[in-house]
């Protein structure tokens, strides 16, 4: 048990008279992957903004590295070593691609990676100068990637990192993502299958905030209730 | 400059002094004229600053024009009473004059309303010391007289002043909530998309309800001056008092409004009698700052920023 | 955003040399009004530093600067402590900072931004004119305080008295000119640009690492202590500290230096107000009561003509645009 890095045990969470998250475990590993799936409106964002201390569940516990970290103030929790990409791509608009990870490397306790290093990591090396409100959305959410490693994190979370982006898009994330497994933990949120598929890791899937299925991926896909919640017919 | 501080109500003009036993009453007395003033032009803030999101530095004004247009018509005219009805109207006027003129394109622009408002109200005010003259403008209350309350004996005009605001804070509760008008407005202040979606106009909705806000701060006006010393510059007292109540009381309900009165009207009264005014003013506004700190969205609310 | 490092350098060496060969064409009487439009250009650059670069409004930022003046004040003319003139300016800057600091930490640290940040600043800066007024006892009231010593101090067996024109001139360009680049050398590297990101986006620089409201509180704190010192150079210069000083007129008069003078270039702020104030004191000569009208009307006016707030410094782009447009319309 000595190499787990996040351990949420029993999560649940109600918002009024509304049961949001319901008994949920996850244990992450340190540098493993895994995904969290389930169609819109499983509860999948809120898990994860309990992982990363910013709700309160209701009943539960979230542990990182042992540690309760709900209610902490998010730099502390940045500071810890866990780094979180948000849904929207949010990246600061009016500082350059270069800045922006700038700006995240000094928010870091010890920082490793240079800057020139990020950039090419997350393929925006010519685009160091440009503002990054004019950049296209693919490469935002890329510049947060990017800024997300920079604070060298032990626990990276992905919110829907491929929303909004096109195939092509999609599996190269998938593929920066692979080439980054084994450095840290990583935890994706996401509901594009294609791209679990690319990732090929150990999945859990969420319906109405409830565990529907744990396990490694291509034993998930396979499963006939997942199918059936995913065409929507449960 | 402001010459002199003037603080809202009762803590200037004809202070009533406490004895003794209706120590009690008599404070609790002032403390309900200054809640009350300080509901009716908070009601406005909470209107424009709480739910449209617009800070208007002019509401001030509001009360300023009010409390001018009773000496104006008392000193044409001597009725108190059609003064106090004319107050009101003269706060519609300048307020929807503003909102015409400025407000309603600055939405997007925060900082470029709280200045161009600030703007608006340092015209106001030399505007009135250019038209009226310097000095403070003399209104004398419709009743002179004192009631005996059986445990105090108390000035008739402050409860006449206490019932009209009361009255008109129920009467604004019933608009809101048993009007379609009022309806209208609560939907497009939860959700102004799906408020334009259904076909309610929100320009036009949040015009009403910004003139609906600044008449009442203009009765808050009327009603006050003949308590206060009526001079251009009285509004940023009330003002920054609303802001307060506002801040305080958290935005989005009448209970956070009252809730907020209580705490800011309440606190300065008491302390009026302990402190001089500005030092009472300055625990005010820390007690203000620390209770925001403990209960960022108001003391009664749970509505987000 | 500062545009382009260089210009904004070449500037400010343009007005350091303009600064420096006025003594030798100006008379006495010259040399004291631009002294003292350079301590209001320190007081504009000092709300500009915290304004311009956290898009925060402070609408009570005189409140400091008449801290400064007063505490300034208070230790020169109380003759039992020694050296009052640097004492006093060190505790004028304390003094400021530490109000600063309270306040401010209440409201970064309880989650106001905005207009509730403006709000609050505002009637801090009511109330610290109130108390000026009312706690005559040590304020002197509505007069204020008078026969304030001009600075003077050794340093180094360097004796320094600026009773003088020419010398609290010197004394006075020297500050402004050090502090502005101090004030532009940090605005423009890490520090600055973590506040840009933090006004860009404060959650996501939290999620980064960073102490959002630490961060905004110091700056607010550099910047209370900076109007506080430039409150202290001013009752020395002027020999009296009065609630004015403190008041609500002066808060807004400096927005509009800044605001005309070009919010986050910390240059263009001293600029605003040594031209401002000349304006002023032609416009006062003929009816003192119609500059608070027309300070109003100017208010309204840089919303409506300065869209973007860039200032005095963007009239060059602007008209540039302006004329382009007619001769595309022609």
């Amino acid at each position: 048990m000595s190499d787990v890095l996040l351990q949420a045990e029993n999560v649940g969470i109600r918002f009024g008279g509304l049961q949001a998250l319901e008994a949920l475990d996850l244990t992450v590993r340190d540098k493993e992957l895994c995904c969290i799936i389930g169609p819109n409106g499983a509860g999948k964002s809120t898990f994860l903004n309990v992982l990363t201390g910013t709700l309160r569940p209701t009943s539960g516990s979230v542990r990182f590295l042992g540690r309760d970290i709900a209610g902490l103030p998010l730099h502390r929790i940045a500071r810890l070593g866990i780094a979180r990409k948000f849904q929207i791509p949010s990246v600061f608009p009016s500082l350059s691609v270069e800045d922006n990870l700038k700006v995240a490397r000094w928010g870091a306790p010890s920082p490793v990676r240079p800057v020139a290093e990020l950039l090419e990591l997350v393929a925006l090396g010519n685009r160091a100068a440009t503002l990054a409100g004019e950049l296209a959305h693919g490469q935002k959410q890329w510049l947060e990637i990017g800024m997300a490693l920079a604070i060298e994190p032990r626990l990276l979370l992905l919110d829907e990192p491929t929303a909004g982006m096109t195939p092509q898009e999609t599996l190269a994330t998938a593929e920066m993502l692979l080439r980054l497994k084994g450095e840290f933990s990583i935890v994706a949120v996401e509901h594009d299958i294609r791209f679990v598929r690319a990732l090929n890791c150990e999945t859990l899937v969420l319906h109405q905030g409830r565990r529907l299925r744990s396990g490694p991926f291509h034993d998930i896909e396979t499963d006939e209730m997942v199918r059936d919640v995913y065409l929507g017919r449960r | 400059m402001p010459p002199k501080a003037c603080l809202p109500a009762c803590a200037n003009a004809s202070p009533v002094r406490p004895d003794a036993m209706d120590f009690v009453v008599t404070t609790l007395l002032n403390a309900l004229t200054l809640i009350s003033i300080l509901m009716l032009v908070g009601l406005g803030l909470a209107i424009s600053f709480g739910l449209m999101n617009v800070t208007n530095l002019a509401h001030g004004e509001f009360v300023t024009v009010g409390a001018f247009a009773v000496y104006f018509v008392q000193s044409i005219d001597g009725s108190f009473w059609l003064g106090l009805a004319a107050a009101p109207i003269a706060g519609a006027v300048v307020g929807c004059i503003l909102e015409f003129a400025i407000i309603r394109h600055l939405y997007s622009r925060p900082v470029s309303t709280v200045l161009a408002t600030w703007g608006v109200s340092l015209i106001l005010q030399q505007g009135l010391e250019l038209t009226f003259g310097l000095g403070a403008k003399p209104v004398t209350p419709p009743i002179e007289g004192t009631l005996d309350l059986f445990f105090t004996v108390y000035p008739a005009y402050r409860l006449i002043l206490i019932t009209i605001a009361a009255l008109t804070l129920l009467g604004v509760v019933l608009l809101i909530s048993r009007t379609s008008f009022g309806l209208d407005i609560r939907t497009v202040i939860q959700n102004r998309e799906m408020a334009e979606g259904v076909g309610i106009n929100t320009r036009r909705t949040y015009a009403i309800a910004f003139t609906f806000g600044a008449a009442i701060a203009g009765l808050a006006g009327g009603l006050v001056a003949p308590l206060a010393i009526v001079l251009p510059q009285m509004g940023v007292n009330y003002l920054a008092n609303a802001f307060f109540v506002v801040i305080v009381g958290g935005v989005g309900s009448i209970g956070g409004l009252v809730a907020g009165s209580v705490f800011v009207g309440g606190l300065t009264s008491v302390l009026n009698y302990q402190i001089s005014p500005s030092l009472a003013q300055a625990i005010v506004l820390l007690a203000a700052i620390v209770a925001v700190r403990l209960r960022p969205n108001g003391l009664f609310n749970g509505a987000s920023r | 955003m500062i545009a382009g490092d260089r210009n904004w350098l070449l500037i400010f060496a343009a007005c350091v040399a303009l600064a420096t060969i006025y003594p030798l064409i100006a008379d006495g009487y010259q040399l004291t009004v631009i002294r003292d439009a350079l301590i209001f250009g320190l007081f504009a650059a000092s709300l500009d530093f915290f304004w311009g670069r956290t898009g925060i409004l402070c609408f009570g930022h005189a409140a400091f600067f008449g801290i400064g003046g007063y505490i300034m004040a208070l230790v020169t003319l109380n003759d039992a402590i020694p050296f009052a003139s640097l004492l006093g300016i060190m505790g004028a800057v304390a003094g400021a900072a530490v109000v600063a600091a309270i306040i401010g930490y209440f409201l970064f640290f309880g989650g106001i931004r905005g207009s509730y940040f403006t709000i609050v600043t505002l009637a801090m800066g009511v109330i610290c004119q109130q108390a000026a007024v009312s706690w005559s006892s040590v304020t002197g009231g509505d007069s204020g305080l008078i026969g304030i010593p001009p600075i003077e101090f050794d340093v180094g067996g360097l004796h320094v008295d600026l009773s003088q024109d020419l010398p609290s001139y010197i004394f006075v360009a020297a500050i402004v000119a050090v502090a502005v680049l101090t004030l532009w050398s940090i605005s423009r590297g890490r520090w600055g640009t973590v506040l840009t990101a933090i006004q860009d986006n404060e959650v996501r620089a939290a999620a980064l690492g960073h102490n959002a409201p630490l961060r905004l509180l110091v700056t607010f704190v550099l910047s209370a202590a900076i109007a506080g010192l430039a409150g202290a150079l001013y009752v020395c210069m002027a020999g009296l500290v009065a609630p004015d000083l403190s008041g609500l007129l002066l808060s807004t008069e400096v927005i509009v230096w800044v605001a005309v003078g070009g919010r986050g270039t910390l240059l263009g702020p001293v600029l605003g107000a040594i031209f401002i104030q000349r304006a002023q004191q032609t416009i006062s000569s003929f009816n003192p009561s119609l500059w608070p009208l027309l300070l109003g009307c100017v208010f309204v006016f840089v919303v409506i003509v300065f869209i973007l707030p860039d200032g005095i410094l963007s009239i060059y782009a602007r008209l540039k645009v302006l004329f382009k447009g007619r001769r595309r319309a022609q």
